[in-house]
């Protein structure tokens, strides 16, 4: 090909480039927010099949999603107070925060009433409920007792209303009566031994996810906390919101990216200064990487309408993986002299980068195959950022490496000579039969002592400290945890409602037995109409003979204007669904009802506290239309799951590999291309048993890239030492150049934040030291004693 | 519900200050009911309400265990017995089984803040309550008036009398309810019984 073709070629595809870019550019920034996700619910897989299951786990989390629950302690019971109306003056003075709630607005105890009085003939509390349906039950015995409780009664509903106290006593298990918070000088308050501990909340005015809401709002209760700190000394303030999670996994991602991206840039640079010694092929290989990084990110955006931030992480090590192709290339150059020809250099490594992304792909294929959002758009965007970087060397690159270059710097190359022999002499014939067998022997108590973790906390790393401080506000509070619910569901309203009871009752037992703290459902709020009938009929027995109902009251001293007025009140209505979800007392509890769809209804039930998972599941076994949902056991299940075909899926990939190397290199040879690339992820099995790391399925998946990118450096070995043979040595030095540079970025992932890209980063790091050590040894029948007569034999 | 009347009697109970913890008369009146460790005592207790045209009334003894909770047991006009541990209730039956009842929170409450009040710790009561207190060690009154608005406008004031025993306690609703309990024949209430130690679970 020509100069002046190539130079049109490299013009047109540097204005695809740039429209690229600008398509890019565009969906990043062109449709108001960043569309950057950094809400870790997005990564996981959807593991319900039943997709009301996978709503209700979103609504749940999102539910107080935006929302900051504070605690603010004090062992000074008024510097607790003040503190916390501190805190909600300094808050509510923010524009972030929509509503800020710390004293609470005046409330009438009998308007809180009214609305039940017109339902209490309906409404039983189990305990009467029980009681009236014995045989024996007596009226005047029980109103005897009731007129003679200790220290009070009718408290909440006056007695003229309520004489045998039915409606008290089921409003008194009504899980706001439950509440271990108190409302106390106008704050909601609970004490905890000494301690006096007071509850503000506030909701974003936005999403929790939300960049700018994050910062405002953290930067807002940072000022403030520090304020009532100093104000009141001795408060410590508690809080937790998805907020605190996500501003953590951002903070926590975005130092992943610029640690692993300016870290790995900069020592990709300094390695590509010192070999090629001269800044112009750095720019080219920054300038072909850049081009894949425009590319996946564009395409990413393209496909999936926004980028999760821990992409971005993985992107940002993929650079080690995309500046393989133009270093090949510029090695080329550096090895071709004086000789250089950019169209003729290109002819020359195609088969090699050709054969190298074929590999590649074929990895990130299959890591895109696994049904995880966060990994599908990985696979995505190492697909088309490495097909991008790989085109660019093709296509841009040889324009503007016209000119003969330097050739690599020669202490490299002779110490990548020196390696190259060291690492291959032994590896000859019967010697290297024997080594590979000692070194299996090696690994061997390394393997014996691999163990798994699938826990779901790999992916999302949530820190310790929030987290405790969650567990000190439930235990406080007596907040639900959100992660286990029973989703229940019936055809209609009234089926969902009587298929909660059945599971509350057994709920229930459990509670009794002292098993489980506590539950909040539906059903014990607004009990079925059925429900409500059966008790309204138990009540229908007393009231069928007014007369007696009457003459009971009246021997117990009830004035006669109060009995007639309370039998005047019989019947009464059923207490409705609609009516009580309108209620304002219901508002805190309105998300447990999941409404109605063509399907049917659904409402959810949460156990109040980390109950054991098999009791849990026990309490729904043979329930219609009872589903215990635990998110994070589902999703820790699927990671087990792929785990074991990560396993099987390595084995395949490398039994893919196969034919393709052999109808590269023939037959007899392609196990030996292999075999680094294959002993390689064996002894970093190894390595991973003796450091004592749990497999997890991030673990396989590096694997896998292991295999990818060992295997690139087997074929660029294979490819391109015939064409440096005058240079022994090169060519494995431009394969070490590759080693390092992924060491630099995947490498550098080992530091990350989260669990899981740490075991991911520590693998390749392994895998790729290993591999690109054991690649000599793969030429050992050919390179050590003569170069040349290597040549000879060389490839097709 | 439960809350409601929960907080009504913790204010009830709680919250004057700390201040006025400082008086002497309050002092030597908690430090002199402290000192007995378990008390028994015969009750009458006497309720009125606007509902009703004549008083209610109930007797009955009391075992009250500082540290543990008290046993109310009603000996007329019905036989009940009603432990009252900490934030918990339970109903015997005649045949000493117990059998905890769910949603008595505000009853549970006043004893527990009788209990702590009696063991010398007014720090529950005195962040609810403003307390005055009157007489001579000898014969003294302590009055708790709620201090929060919300709590005021159900329950006018709680009045506990006494000697070197509480003598007597008198709750006031706003409605006109009135509650009355005295205490006779009261006495350190020697070893307890096998059923007693059980339902108060103490050792």
């Amino acid at each position: 090909m020509t100069s002046q073709a190539l130079k049109l070629r490299a013009g047109l595809f540097a204005v695809a480039t740039v429209l690229v870019a600008a398509l890019g550019a565009w969906l990043l920034f062109g449709r108001g927010a960043l569309p950057i996700q950094t809400d870790l619910l997005a990564l996981l897989p959807a593991t319900e099949q039943n997709p009301l299951a996978e709503a209700a786990v979103e609504r749940l989390a999102h539910a107080n999603g935006d929302r900051m629950v504070l605690l603010v302690e004090n062992a000074d019971d008024a510097r607790a107070k003040d503190a916390a109306r501190a805190l909600g003056k300094a808050l509510a003075a923010q524009p972030v925060f929509d509503t800020v709630t710390a004293e609470l607005p005046p409330f009438d105890l009998a308007q809180m009433v009214a609305p039940y009085l017109a339902h209490r003939d309906w409404l039983l509390a189990d305990a009467d409920r029980a009681a009236l349906a014995q045989p024996g039950y007596d009226p005047a015995q029980a109103l005897a007792q009731r007129l003679n409780e200790p220290f009070l009664t009718g408290v909440g509903v006056p007695l003229a209303d309520d004489p045998f106290g039915w409606l008290q006593r089921w409003l008194a298990q009504q899980p706001w009566s439950r509440s271990p918070l108190l409302p106390e000088d106008d704050l909601l308050v609970a004490h905890q031994g000494d301690v006096t501990c007071v509850l503000v909340t506030a909701t974003l005015k936005g999403s929790s996810y939300d960049d700018a809401v994050q910062r405002h709002a953290l930067a807002a209760l940072h000022t403030a906390e520090l304020q009532i700190e100093h104000d009141y000394p001795g408060t410590k303030l508690l809080r937790t919101g998805a907020v605190f999670y996500a501003a953590a996994a951002r903070a926590g991602a975005e130092r992943d990216v610029h640690m692993v991206g300016w870290i790995s840039s900069l020592g990709i640079a300094l390695l590509l200064l010192a070999v090629f010694r001269s800044p112009g092929p750095l720019l080219q290989a920054f300038l072909s990487t850049a081009v894949g990084v425009v590319a996946a990110t564009t395409v990413s955006l393209l496909v999936f309408g926004q980028i999760h931030l821990l992409t971005l992480v993985f992107g940002a090590a993929l650079l080690g993986e995309a500046v393989d192709y133009s270093i090949q290339y510029l090695s080329a150059r550096a090895n071709a002299g004086a000789q250089w020809q950019a169209g003729r250099g290109l002819r020359q490594v195609r088969p090699a980068l050709l054969l190298a992304l074929a590999t590649s792909l074929l990895g990130y294929t299959l890591l895109g195959l696994v049904p995880f959002p966060a990994l599908r758009q990985m696979a995505v965007f190492a697909i088309s950022g490495m097909s991008a970087a790989c085109l660019s060397v093709f296509w841009l690159l040889p324009a503007l490496l016209q000119r003969p270059a330097k050739p690599m710097t020669g202490a490299l190359v002779r110490g990548a000579r020196a390696l190259q022999h060291a690492l291959a002499r032994p590896a000859h014939g019967w010697r290297g039969a024997l080594l590979a067998a000692t070194l299996l022997l090696v690994a061997l108590p390394g393997w014996m002592q691999l163990r798994h973790d699938d826990d779901v906390h790999q992916l999302i790393a949530q820190p310790a400290g929030l987290l405790a401080q969650e567990t000190q506000i439930r235990a406080i509070t007596g907040l639900g945890n959100g992660s286990q619910f029973y989703l229940v569901q019936g055809h209609d309203a009234e089926q969902t409602l009587q298929r909660e009871e059945a599971l509350e009752a057994r709920l229930q037992a459990l509670v009794d037995d002292g098993k489980l703290e506590g539950w909040l459902g539906l059903a014990g709020m607004l009990p079925s109409q059925q429900r409500q009938a059966r008790d309204h009929a138990l009540l229908a027995r007393l009231f069928d003979d007014p007369a007696h109902l009457r003459r009971t009251l009246a021997d117990a001293g009830f004035r006669a204007a109060a009995i007639d007025a309370w039998l005047a009140a019989w019947p009464g209505t059923p207490l409705q669904l609609d009516e009580w979800l309108k209620a304002p007392l219901s508002t805190p509890f309105r998300q447990l009802w999941m409404g109605c769809h063509a399907q049917g209804c659904a409402s959810l039930v949460l156990p109040q506290d980390d109950a054991d998972d098999a009791l849990l599941a026990h309490a729904a076994a043979g329930l219609p239309g009872v589903q215990l949902v635990d998110k994070p056991a589902s999703v820790s299940a699927l990671f087990g799951r792929y785990r074991g075909y990560a396993s099987v899926w390595l084995l395949a990939a490398m039994l893919l590999i196969v034919p393709v190397f052999g109808w590269r290199y023939g037959w007899r040879r392609a196990p030996r291309v292999l075999a680094p690339p294959a002993l390689g992820i064996a002894l970093t099995l190894a390595a991973l048993g003796y450091l004592g790391q749990p497999l997890t399925l991030f673990h396989w998946m590096a694997l896998m890239l292991v295999l990818g990118v060992g295997a690139n450096y087997a074929v660029f070995l294979h490819e391109g030492e015939p064409h440096a043979v005058d240079r022994p040595g090169a060519m494995y030095a431009s394969v070490l150049l590759s080693a390092l540079t992924a060491l630099l970025s995947f490498g550098l992932l080992s530091l990350s934040s989260l669990p899981a890209l740490r075991g991911f980063g520590l693998t390749l790091l392994l895998g790729i030291a290993f591999t690109a050590l054991l690649v000599p040894a793969s030429r050992a029948g050919s390179v050590a004693p003569c170069v040349r007569r290597q040549h000879s034999s060389g490839t097709a | 519900m439960r809350r409601l009347i929960a907080f009504l009697l913790l204010s009830g109970f709680a919250a004057a200050a700390f201040a006025q913890a400082d008086q002497p008369l309050l002092q030597s009146v908690l430090a002199e009911l402290g000192k007995h460790a378990a008390v028994r005592a015969d009750f009458t207790q006497t309720r009125e309400n606007p509902a009703l045209d004549k008083p209610q009334s109930s007797e009955g003894r009391l075992l009250f265990v500082l540290g543990h909770g008290m046993l109310w047991q009603t000996t007329a006009p019905y036989q009940e017995t009603l432990a009252l541990t900490g934030s918990r209730s339970a109903r015997i039956d005649a045949d000493g089984r117990v059998h905890p009842v769910r949603s008595e929170r505000g009853v549970s409450q006043v004893s527990q803040m009788l209990q702590g009040m009696l063991g010398g710790k007014l720090d529950e009561a005195l962040r609810q309550f403003n307390v005055e207190a009157s007489g001579t060690p000898a014969q003294w009154t302590l009055r708790f008036v709620p201090r929060q608005e919300r709590v005021a406008r159900v329950l006018g004031s709680i009045t506990l009398q006494g000697d070197n025993y509480l003598q007597g306690i008198r709750i006031a609703m706003q409605d006109g309810a009135r509650t009355d309990i005295r205490f006779a024949h009261t006495r350190d209430a020697g070893p307890l019984d096998a059923l007693e130690k059980r339902a108060l679970g103490s050792p």
